[in-house]
């Protein structure tokens, strides 16, 4: 137990400890006009496989069905920096973020069933944008700096519960609580100080409602299905009570594959379907697919993988894309009760002339007690 | 056991509860710009004045920081502004001594000593002269430009020229006892003049009072102010005093004061239609405003601008500009509301200008549309009342075609939380 405890904390410790230059994990210009940029709801250990081992991690808030397999009571949360180069027109702008975007308990409540709570990203609306621009005011042409930012996220906050129902079906729903806010200002300085500055800000609430539920097959000895699919009412943002803006959310639907030909060998692949143009203009419907591989032993693994997708928001008439590969390992310490998940992703987002790449280093602490 | 794996679980929840978050400005391409945007309105309000009118009487000439000594000829009259002051004698008897309290008859003075503050004046004038005139001592705070006609035409007690005497060596006039000294930090000229005893009659019977006037003259803008109170005039008497038969010569403390005002010609115009403001007594306007209910409650002000056209060219004295100044007030009373100190505009009138005015009132209107329960009126007075002979009229809202008007330019309510 000592020793679990001097894990913990040094898990803690490298969860917190900042490096020197941080950033910006989710955040994406694309997400800029829109609802926001969408969270990944994986675990450390599935985003280091591209997230193909999400449909089948009982720590990745995508699908319930696995929590039927958790077994004891156990703990985790993700951190995740990432130094993001936004290049359009020839110019390259340098972001960083550090974000906390997952943090979750679950364990069995009775033999057959086991139930989950925390929450995990659903739209990261944290981003700061800067224009120069002039028009005509009184007669003369007056220059002026605008600044707008964001800073917030909406939460999906999920009670899960899952069971097994034979040896080779699990079943599990869900229900998602959307909740969350932002700190937005908005700010244009002129040139010329005649004109005093402008500067409002206000907080604007959100909330919505989901459901979901999966289903988790075991087709054979080592090879086993996913399927999820999961329903968002609406989001509604509110300003001082009164609801200024009301939009659809997408209905959702995914599959995965795993296949473990032995103990230390595992394979996974899956894909999702998101219906994001019902949040209307500018919005489209997402495809992501992503393929992953862990070798080795659950208490030290090597894990890596690759995904590809699109985004749900963006300028023009086609969705920006998004390709990601990404690495991993893990190191299990007290005899297996405590975990800490690394990983190191790539990502490329390309639309409308403008191309992100980010660097993202990811954390996550397990605590099994 | 239990317990102790709990505490543990609750220690990785509040570890990542900790949520840190950072976001770095960036640019913002074209069709990556957040959709809302700060929308700028820029309105003309030509009719939201109205009511408005004028008031004289605020400030009067005794009550001025300032003794206003002007000679302006002009095309029609001459502006005439004539400082007078009066300072109070020590009576008809005077202590001999200081280790006791018998008195003896002043019988007279050999000298004084006048000191005076040229607190403004113009270094453009040349060959400045002052003219300093006995007056009656009865004169007070009613006294009238005109009835004070006779004693300034044959009551001449001294003339100085300020000009040569700041030639001077040590700007010192050996003959006459005058110097001056020149306060080149705060723009001064401390003038002392010697008055002989001819100039400076010591009249027990009036106990000892005097009362002078002051005349200028120069080539051109003769027009200067003194000062008053702290730095008003002040009178060193060398007094004669009888000492059991033996004339004695006592040096009292010097004295300042007791009545100082100006008088001058011609009086200000009569309070008429017209938006009058400064003057002496001092005028004041007041232009009540209908503050649209769309900017005062969704909208944030980023300028706005009074327009004012001048009914005639602004008069007085070509070298003082005179400067007005816009502020709001606390209640509407009428000519009596109380003025709100807080948040003021000003703006500089130049003499003989017709150039419409523009006075910056932004914070003004930022106030009102602040604080929904504060009187949307804007009064328009002299920076320093009744220190300035200028005044200026502009055309009131009745008159349509150059009413006062607000030029207002606001930013609507920014569309937060619109996708």
């Amino acid at each position: 137990m000592r020793r679990a405890v001097g894990t913990v904390v040094a898990a803690v410790a490298l969860l917190t400890a900042s490096p020197p230059v941080r950033l910006s994990g989710q955040d994406s210009q694309f997400g800029i006009r829109g609802l926001g940029t969408p969270g990944r709801w994986e675990s450390v250990r599935s985003r280091s496989t591209g997230g193909a081992f999400g449909p089948f991690d009982p720590l990745s808030p995508l699908m319930e069905a696995p929590l039927a397999d958790i077994g004891q009571l156990t703990a985790t949360a993700a951190g995740g920096t990432s130094h993001r180069d936004v290049q359009e027109g020839g110019a390259t702008t340098a972001l960083r973020t550090t974000r906390f975007p997952l943090m979750g308990v679950a364990g069995p409540l009775t033999r057959r069933l086991a139930v989950a709570a925390g929450f995990t990203t659903y739209l990261d609306k944290s981003w700061d944008v800067t224009f120069r621009d002039s028009f005509m005011l009184r007669g003369v042409l007056q220059r002026y700096t605008d600044e707008i930012a964001s800073d917030g996220s909406v939460a999906d906050v999920r009670l899960a519960a899952a069971s097994r129902l034979s040896r080779r079906i699990a079943i599990g729903v869900g229900l998602h609580v959307l909740a969350g806010s932002t700190r937005m200002t908005a700010e244009r300085r002129f040139d010329d100080s005649t004109f005093h500055t402008v500067r409002q800000s206000a907080e604007v609430r959100y909330d919505g409602l989901g459901v979901s539920g999966s289903v988790l097959i075991g087709v054979a000895p080592g090879l086993t299905i996913a399927g999820w699919a999961r329903s968002d009412n609406r989001l509604r943002a509110k300003v001082v009570d009164t609801a200024s803006a009301v939009t659809d959310l997408p209905t959702m639907a995914g599959g995965g594959l795993l296949f473990a030909p032995s103990p230390s060998v595992r394979f996974a692949a899956s894909a999702a379907w998101r219906s994001w143009s019902r949040a209307g203009a500018g919005a489209f419907d997402t495809w992501t697919w992503s393929a992953g591989a862990e070798f080795g032993s659950r208490r030290m693994p090597i894990r890596l993988g690759a995904r590809r997708g699109q985004m749900p928001f963006g300028p023009g008439t086609e969705a920006p894309t998004e390709t990601a590969a990404s690495l991993g390992t893990a190191r299990a310490f007290a005899q297996g009760r405590a975990l800490i998940d690394l990983g190191v992703e790539r990502l490329e987002r390309r639309g409308g002339g403008l191309t992100e790449r980010v660097w993202t280093v990811l954390v996550g602490l397990t605590v099994r007690p | 056991m239990t317990r102790r794996r709990l505490a543990l679980v609750g220690a990785v929840l509040l570890v990542a509860a900790c949520v840190e978050r950072l976001t770095a400005p960036g640019h913002c391409p074209g069709d990556f710009c957040p959709s809302g945007q700060i929308t700028v309105v820029d309105t003309l309000l030509t009719s939201n004045i109205s009511r408005d009118s004028s008031y004289r009487g605020y400030v009067l000439a005794y009550q001025s920081a300032l003794m206003l000594a002007a000679h302006l000829p002009g095309a029609t009259d001459t502006l005439d502004g004539r400082p007078i002051f009066r300072i109070n004698g020590f009576g008809a008897r005077f202590r001999i001594s200081t280790v006791d309290t018998s008195t003896g008859a002043i019988l007279g003075a050999d000298s004084a000593r006048l000191q005076l503050y040229v607190l403004r004046r113009d270094t453009a004038t040349h060959n400045l002269q002052l003219q300093l005139y006995r007056l009656p001592i009865t004169i007070d705070t009613s006294t009238t430009f005109g009835s004070l006609a006779a004693p300034f035409t044959d009551s001449l007690v001294r003339t100085v020229n300020v000009d040569t005497l700041l030639a001077q060596p040590g700007r010192k006039d050996t003959v006459t006892g005058d110097s001056v000294v020149v306060d080149t930090v705060n723009h001064r000229l401390v003038l002392s003049l010697k008055l002989d005893t001819a100039a400076a009659r010591y009249v027990g019977t009036d106990s000892g009072s005097v009362a002078y006037g002051i005349r200028i003259a120069a080539d051109t803008l003769a027009s200067i102010a003194f000062g008053k109170g702290t730095f008003g005039p002040v009178l060193q008497w060398y007094l004669r005093v009888d000492s059991l038969g033996t004339p004695v010569a006592r040096a009292p403390g010097v004295l300042g004061a007791a009545l100082a005002s100006f008088v001058f010609a011609p009086s200000p115009a009569p309070i008429d239609s017209t938006l009058a403001v400064g003057g002496v007594p001092s005028a004041r306007s007041l232009l009540r405003v209908t503050f649209p209910k769309v900017i005062r409650d969704s909208s944030q002000i980023i300028r706005a601008t009074l327009f004012l056209v001048p009914a005639v060219p602004a008069r007085g004295a070509p070298a003082d500009s005179l400067v007005i100044e816009a502020r709001t007030v606390f209640a509407d009373f009428g000519g009596k509301s109380p003025i709100d100190l807080r948040l003021g505009d000003t703006t500089v009138i130049h003499i003989g200008s017709t150039d419409t005015v523009q006075i910056e009132v932004t914070n003004l209107l930022q106030l009102w549309a602040a604080d929904s329960t504060h009187p949307t009126v804007l009064v328009l007075r002299p920076e320093n009342e009744a220190q300035f002979l200028g005044e200026i009229r502009f055309y009131p809202s009745v008159a349509a075609a150059f009413r006062p008007t607000l030029q207002v330019t606001f930013v609507r309510r920014f569309p937060f939380g619109v996708p």
